[in-house]
């Protein structure tokens, strides 16, 4: 399905987009009790697991094995595992970069909510190691309006990669 | 070339020495991050021991094949059209090229994208374009097969092979670490499942490090993960819960066990405790009712390892997972970390749904235990190559001359009162220096 930027009205395109520029500042500032503000109660967070496929065989991306497969509940557990003060993996912290682009909104399911497409560069190095991981994505998202605020209600990562070339995933996308 | 040389030079010397040094419970950092280390290890020790590969649920059809590794060797694990599982050297037999490079999928041929050489799924050449006329009537398609590895066995639906054909058979090779590996395999009347396919991601850490830290370091849990335990995400009443658990130590393998509440089966559906307690011993029952202990965390030398533990992926619902990895060598210092998730086929669908949640939030690659641990794993690799740092001996002498084993313990071999002890560390240890030293 096309999808254009156009299908939705200017002023609910600018705000997709600053709703999407504001949480990435979130991310990349590390004020994640901020970010899980910006969910919606009903939160699904998923990155499914890709496999290279020949070509007929679609994309690869498998609906029975995620990289991130949350809840708001489970989000919450994983900032609050920031918070124990010894989180090693992200002490000391990443430092990110969340790149968003080629955004595409278009009406949702719901009249309350938007469908929304995004690219994701997402830089990160860590320490005073000299090499850094960049890992590309497409979002899949679903915005929804909440007491007249947008929430972020749906999340699919799809990742470029098959094979993982940073650590772990401790960082969020 | 002659660097080459140099480097697997300097490790049998370095070999000769360590291995002497490990006796006193002394570990020499080096052998995380040399080159001529990592040169050996794939000739003495990943040509001749019994590599796991994959599942058997993840090609239950005729044609369904996975694409797995040994280092860099490319296999295509593949149910053949009689139903036969047979592993093929993803190698084409004219020049070279890899001939499958799906990682998944089913297929009745592999043809080489080169010249088209085409193989059936059991490995037989059967298509060579234009053959008659370019190679004439002598040619013999069937000396050309793609190579099948001399020994493939399963256990338990787990798919091994072994690169030497004089290798001792799988079931001497586990040489009684199946009594403890029984708890992960048989707690359903169906068997196990792969859901989906492994994560896949490369670690700048050396593979041993894994090795190592499945078999018998429990220790670190205590520190490593207290974020994660004291974040409520482990079903444990504090981060110290090996403590006081029992540490098993095979010929090959070794592990721990983990208290559990008494009666809670770790949270198993009662439909998948009845069918755990028939296809268990007594004796092995014997542990799970009257010990309320199960077999964690394990490593089968060399690279595969096993976790189930339980964890807690929604508000008072604790659900037990269980994980298999690989640790692929892919450099001196770098491997390729392959973890699988495995269900009981028969377990209601909203418990496979809710035990892939809980790993997903515990291990794997977004793990909330498992990313403490490639920072850990990387830090070390990346200190064994400093001039000081890899010559720099490391303290493996937990528990020595301090514990002796339970005297009356209902299964195979050695088996400690505590999990906070090394001697499964250094048992994986004793074993990679014998298959080291072996020139064969
Ligand atoms: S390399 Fe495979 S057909 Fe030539
Ligand atoms: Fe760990």
């Amino acid at each position: 399905m096309r999808t254009s930027t156009i299908s939705v009205s200017e002023e609910i395109y600018r705000q997709v987009r600053e709703f999407l520029f504001y949480e990435a500042e979130l991310l990349d500032e590390e004020r994640f009790r901020e970010w899980l503000e910006l969910l919606t109660d009903d939160v699904e967070y998923l990155m499914p697991v890709r496999v290279t496929r020949d070509r007929g065989g679609g994309p690869g991306f498998l609906d029975d094995m995620f990289h991130y497969e949350e809840n708001k509940y489970r989000l919450t557990k994983r900032i609050e595992r920031l918070e124990t003060g010894s989180a090693w993996a992200e002490d000391p912290p990443s430092r990110t970069r969340h790149v968003i682009s080629n955004i595409r909104v278009a009406p949702g399911d719901r009249d309350d909510e938007v469908k929304v497409r995004s690219y994701l560069i997402l830089y990160r190095t860590r320490g005073d190691d000299p090499r850094y991981d960049i890992l590309s994505a497409e979002r899949k998202d679903v915005l929804r309006q909440v007491d007249g605020e947008w929430k972020l209600a749906r999340r699919v990562v799809h990742l470029d990669q098959a094979t993982i070339t940073t650590h772990n995933l401790s960082i969020l996308f | 070339m002659s660097k080459g040389r140099d480097a697997v030079a300097d490790a049998l010397e370095l070999l000769e020495e360590a291995s002497r040094a490990f006796e006193k419970g002394m570990l020499l950092p080096k052998l995380f991050n040399h080159p001529g280390i990592f040169e050996l290890e794939k000739e003495r020790i990943f040509k001749h021991t019994w590599i796991f590969l994959a599942h058997e649920s993840e090609i239950p059809r005729p044609g369904d094949y996975v694409v797995r590794y040994i280092v860099y060797d490319s296999f295509i694990v593949v149910r053949d059209d009689e139903g036969e599982i047979r592993v093929l050297l993803n190698t084409c037999r004219h020049r070279g090229m890899q001939v499958c490079r799906a990682e998944m999928g089913n297929a009745s041929y592999f043809r080489c994208p080169y010249h088209g050489w085409t193989y059936k799924n059991n490995g037989e050449l059967v298509g060579v374009p234009h053959f008659k006329r370019i190679y004439g009537e002598r040619f013999d398609r069937s000396e050309w097969p793609l190579m099948a590895v001399p020994r493939v066995e399963l256990h338990d639906g787990l798919i091994f092979v072994n690169l030497d054909a004089e290798a001792p058979s799988l079931k001497d090779y586990l040489g009684g670490a199946e009594w403890y590996f029984d708890f992960y395999t048989k707690k359903s009347r169906a068997g196990l499942e792969v859901m989906g396919a492994p994560h896949r991601w490369v670690v700048p850490a050396d593979w041993k490090l894994g090795a190592d830290n499945f078999i018998g370091d429990a220790y670190h849990t205590a520190f490593s993960h207290e974020s994660t335990v004291k974040a409520g995400i482990l079903f444990a009443e504090n981060a110290d819960f090996h403590l006081e658990s029992p540490q098993w130590v095979t010929e090959r393998a070794g592990g721990g066990l983990m208290q559990i509440p008494p009666g809670s089966y770790a949270g198993y559906p009662p439909s998948i405790v009845e069918s755990w307690k028939q296809n268990l011993s007594p004796q092995q029952w014997k542990l799970v009712e009257e010990l309320s202990i199960i077999p964690t965390h394990s490593t089968l030398f060399p690279n595969l390892s096993f976790l189930n533990a339980a964890s807690i992926p929604n508000p008072e619902q604790v659900v037990p997972w269980l994980t298999i990895r690989v640790w692929r060598p892919l450099e001196p210092g770098k491997m390729e970390l392959w973890s699988w998730f495995l269900v009981e086929k028969d377990a209601p669908e909203e418990f496979k749904r809710a035990s892939r949640q809980s790993y997903v939030l515990s291990f794997g690659s977004s793990g909330t235990f498992e990313m403490d641990d490639a920072e850990n794993w990387s830090s070390i690799s990346r200190m064994a190559r400093g001039e000081l740092s890899r010559d720099l001996y490391l303290n493996y002498q937990m528990g020595l001359n301090h514990l002796e084993p339970i005297p009356d313990w209902p299964g195979p071999g050695r088996v400690y009162p505590i999990d906070y002890t090394e001697y499964a560390q250094r048992q994986f240890w004793k074993v990679w220096f014998e298959y080291m030293l072996e020139d064969s």
